[in-house]
């Protein structure tokens, strides 16, 4: 068997956050005595990728899937544990190591604004000594796939979220790594970007094999990319391994949100109604009946019916919930 | 009018107490130039054995101090401020209200030298101390240079913001800037007392209204002027003060015309 | 080494392109320098229609040393100073993360990643004054003052930027480094003159804590003639102590940046 290309274990990082209070006295004891708030960002965490692999990391914002992802890509010194990345250890900034794996993140850019993103690449690919021939062939390629070609003589500043973010991507796999680490790759983007981009990566990864590594807080990213998961909160992992089983352990309920014109009544019947306002009601249903149960509220509640949504429960909610709660969702009435 | 400006001082105080450290290092800007030229002068005094056309090397020091601290009372931002201010959309808003633009900046560039007068005299006294100065003034000469500054401020706000309508044209107008500066630099008395130009020069210095606003006012704090001359500076600075904002009253209308032609 | 010449390379075609877009912006950069230069030199015109010399410093000799004050501006604005501002926006908004992920020198990357090409005119301009001076001063000049005067700029160039180095890696620590460098680029202007004829004091600031003093004047000296192989030597020892400790400030700051337990 391969070794894994990414062996992580019992990683931690804590960090020292200062604490400041408000008022005078506080900014003048502060001076003298620095008070210091030690922050637990990931808890020893053990987990390994194998070559080819498409992981999706998931949990909400602050459970600490960015921190974990800088401390694979060599950004950040981990506080204890241990983790190698194609048999390096990251935070040593090996050259082969940064050579061979990228870090690409959503809300921020790498490259210069002012200037076409070709003029760019060109610099990459000397900072990344990227011989012409596989540049030419890589960077093709990938305009191929992103379908980049009108966007690369543009000055970055020119191009729209989604464009920038296409080029971003070609910017980071410009030198063809072997390891990619996605930090929330759509994020802020329109739904045929996030599509588009989605597509993207599971079709770099068929062609080249790159290790996929994947954080996120939409779901449907991971759903559409990745078949296995990892999911962490609080620095803690909470769950590795096939996607399928779980989406059906932690979201096996759907939520419906109605608005009536007049106020609402007893819609107790539709499934677990969970709140309910003047005019709105939020209901869960199990999954697979999601359908079924909206077409019937929209049958029987005709004209009453203002407005209607169907959505997956947001993710915080689910691993809130499934984790802490006592009694499985699984059980929503029918 | 009285009301506006009160307001205005009390929203500008609480500005300027954000900006205490940028404010501070702006003066030191100001004065680091008139110090370096003040040691270059007094080496070419000791070079020519004390004394330099009638400067000794004391007179230069006095000179030079009393340059600095007019340089401070009349500096004027606006040229550099106001393109900043219309590239970020922030003029627009401020034609609409009924009072001029131009008296926001009054109230502010007040403030900002009120509150840097004090560290500027600290730091006149240690030059003083360092270079062993003299002042060789009368009594009228401190009466006279209050006059005198005061149409020295004006004129450089003046200025300032009759360059700065080239805004309204040029857009970026960082060269007229420049051009601005170095002429100043020449021909206001920076580098040399007038008198110790070449007579062309002076010349040039007398018809040009850069050294109404720094050599004549430091001249006169400076105690190197007779009663009679003094006086005879104090009407240049008023007709120079009086052309600028005839000049600026011009250009900002036309300014104006077309700004909003091109699309505020 | 080659391939890091080529990235400094790809690095300099690349901001050059992008200056080359606001062509008018350009060439109106280079009549200021004309202008700033122009101006400077009469300055220095006036004040030796009084005196022949001064603290022992001839006409041509000044104006040598004016050239040195533009050659060494013109060096350190050309690559340093557009790569430390960027550096500081990095370090304020987080892009310095990218920097680090690159298989390069962290260090070579934030110092010259970004040029402003068109301060090389000033290096020309700086060149030429250099030059004039050198021909009024009409002393023959030898490939081994040639040399030393090339060292010496150097060196001056270097030790102004292990300054500016120091100043930027204080923004992992404190946000507002700018104040400081305002205060820096005050203290420069005092490089127009020999250091000598300053007071002891601010002799001694311009030649440590700000050495802009000792950058300027130590090149025309040695052109001058008035410094010999010792003195540069002496002065390049200073310049790798200076860049020594500048670099190694830099890297406990990455450090601390970073999160790496002291």
């Amino acid at each position: 068997m391969d070794a894994p290309v990414v062996d992580v274990r019992a990683l931690r990082k804590v960090y020292r956050v200062t604490e400041r209070e408000t008022g005078l006295a506080a900014t003048l004891r502060s001076i003298v005595k620095r008070r210091y708030r030690e922050v637990l960002a990931v808890d020893g965490i053990t987990f390994h990728i194998d070559p080819g692999e498409v992981v999706g990391f998931l949990g909400p914002n602050g459970a600490g899937k960015t921190t974990t992802l800088k401390m694979l890509s060599g950004l950040l010194y981990p506080t204890g544990g241990e983790a190698t990345v194609l048999g390096h250890v990251p935070w040593r900034r090996e050259g082969s190591f940064l050579r061979g794996m990228t870090l690409l993140m959503g809300n921020r850019s790498q490259l210069v604004w002012d200037i076409p993103a070709a003029d760019s690449f060109l610099v990459l690919k000397e900072i990344y000594a990227v011989p012409e021939a596989q540049y030419r062939r890589t960077l093709d390629e990938l305009t191929e796939l992103l379908e980049l070609q009108p966007l690369l003589h543009k000055p970055v500043r020119g191009l729209s979220l989604g464009e920038r973010m296409k080029v971003e991507f070609a910017a980071g796999l410009l030198h063809s790594p072997g390891v990619a680490f996605l930090d929330e790759p759509t994020l802020g983007l329109d739904i045929s970007m996030q599509g588009r981009i989605r597509r993207f990566v599971a079709e770099y990864n068929q062609r080249t094999g790159a290790t996929i590594l994947l954080t996120s807080h939409y779901m449907d990213d991971v759903v559409a990319l990745c078949r296995r998961v990892i999911v962490i909160h609080h620095g803690v992992l909470l769950y590795d391994g096939a996607l399928a089983d779980l989406a059906e352990r932690l979201a096996p309920y759907k939520r419906i949100t109605v608005t009536l014109r007049g106020t609402v009544g007893d819609l107790s019947t539709f499934g677990e109604v969970v709140s309910s306002g003047e005019n709105t009601a939020t209901i869960h249903v199990p999954r697979t009946q999601a359908g079924e149960r909206a077409a019937r509220l929209v049958r029987e509640l005709g004209d009453q019916l203002a407005d209607i949504s169907v959505e997956d429960p947001p993710i915080e909610e689910v691993i809130d919930k499934v984790f802490t709660s006592e009694r499985p969702l699984a059980e929503a009435t029918a | 009018m009285i009301r506006i400006y009160r307001q205005l001082l009390v929203a500008q105080i609480q500005a300027a107490a954000q900006y205490r450290i940028q404010a501070v290092l702006w003066m030191l800007f100001s004065i680091i130039r008139p110090v370096i030229f003040l040691a270059a002068w007094t080496a070419v005094s000791a070079a020519q054995g004390g004394s330099v056309g009638g400067y000794t090397t004391s007179d230069f020091a006095a000179y030079y101090i009393a340059l600095t601290i007019v340089g401070h009372l009349t500096t004027a931002w606006n040229s550099f401020e106001f393109e900043f201010e219309v590239r970020q959309g922030k003029l627009s808003p401020k034609l609409l209200r009924p009072l001029h633009p131009l008296h926001y900046s009054v109230v502010e560039n007040l403030i900002w030298k009120v509150t840097t007068f004090l560290p500027l005299m600290l730091v006149c006294l240690v030059i003083a101390l360092t270079f062993q100065v003299r002042w060789s003034g009368e009594w009228w000469h401190l009466a006279l240079f209050v006059p005198s500054i005061v149409l020295a401020a004006a004129l450089s706000f003046m200025i300032g913001w009759v360059v700065a309508t080239a805004t309204f044209w040029l857009q970026r107008i960082n060269t007229v800037n420049t051009l601005l500066q170095r002429t100043s630099f020449i021909f206001a008395g920076q580098i040399a007392p007038l008198s110790l130009m070449p007579t062309a020069l002076q010349v040039v210095s007398y018809s040009l209204p850069f050294a109404y606003v720094l050599a004549i006012p430091a001249e006169i704090l400076r105690g190197g002027v007779t009663l009679e001359r003094g006086l005879l500076y104090l009407v240049g600075q008023a007709v120079w003060l009086g052309l600028s904002i005839v000049a600026f009253r011009f250009a900002w209308r036309a300014g104006l015309r077309e700004y909003s032609a091109v699309g505020a | 080494m080659i391939r890091y010449l080529r990235m400094f390379r790809a690095f300099a075609a690349s901001e050059f392109q992008f200056e080359m877009e606001y062509r008018g912006n350009f060439y109106l950069s280079i009549f200021e320098m004309f202008l700033v230069i122009g101006t400077s030199i009469g300055a220095v015109l006036i004040m030796f229609g009084h005196t022949t010399t001064m603290n022992g410093w001839t006409l041509p000799e000044m104006i040598v040393l004016l050239g040195v004050y533009y050659l060494i501006q013109g060096g350190v604005n050309l690559v340093f100073s557009p790569s430390f501002e960027r550096l500081m926006e990095h370090v304020r908004v987080g892009t310095l993360d990218f920097h680090l992920l690159k298989p390069v020198n962290v260090q070579f990357l934030v110092s010259t990643r970004h040029l402003r090409v068109v301060r090389a005119a000033d290096l020309v301009l700086g060149l030429v004054v250099v030059i004039v001076g050198l021909l009024q001063v009409g002393a023959q000049i030898g490939v081994a003052q040639s040399l030393l005067f090339a060292l010496s700029l150097f060196f001056g160039v270097m030790l102004v930027y292990s300054l500016l180095l120091g100043l930027v890696t204080l923004s992992f620590w404190f946000v507002r480094v700018e104040n400081l460098l305002a205060i820096f680029w005050a203290f420069t202007e005092a490089g127009r003159f020999p250091v000598d004829v300053y007071p002891l004091w601010l002799r001694v600031s311009l030649s440590t804590i700000v050495p802009i003093g000792i950058a300027v004047t130590a090149p025309a000296n040695a052109i001058a003639g008035r410094m010999d192989a010792v003195g540069v030597a002496l002065l390049g020892a200073g310049t790798v102590l200076a860049v020594g400790i500048a670099s190694a400030l830099w890297r406990r700051g990455l450090k601390s940046y970073t999160g790496a337990s002291a």
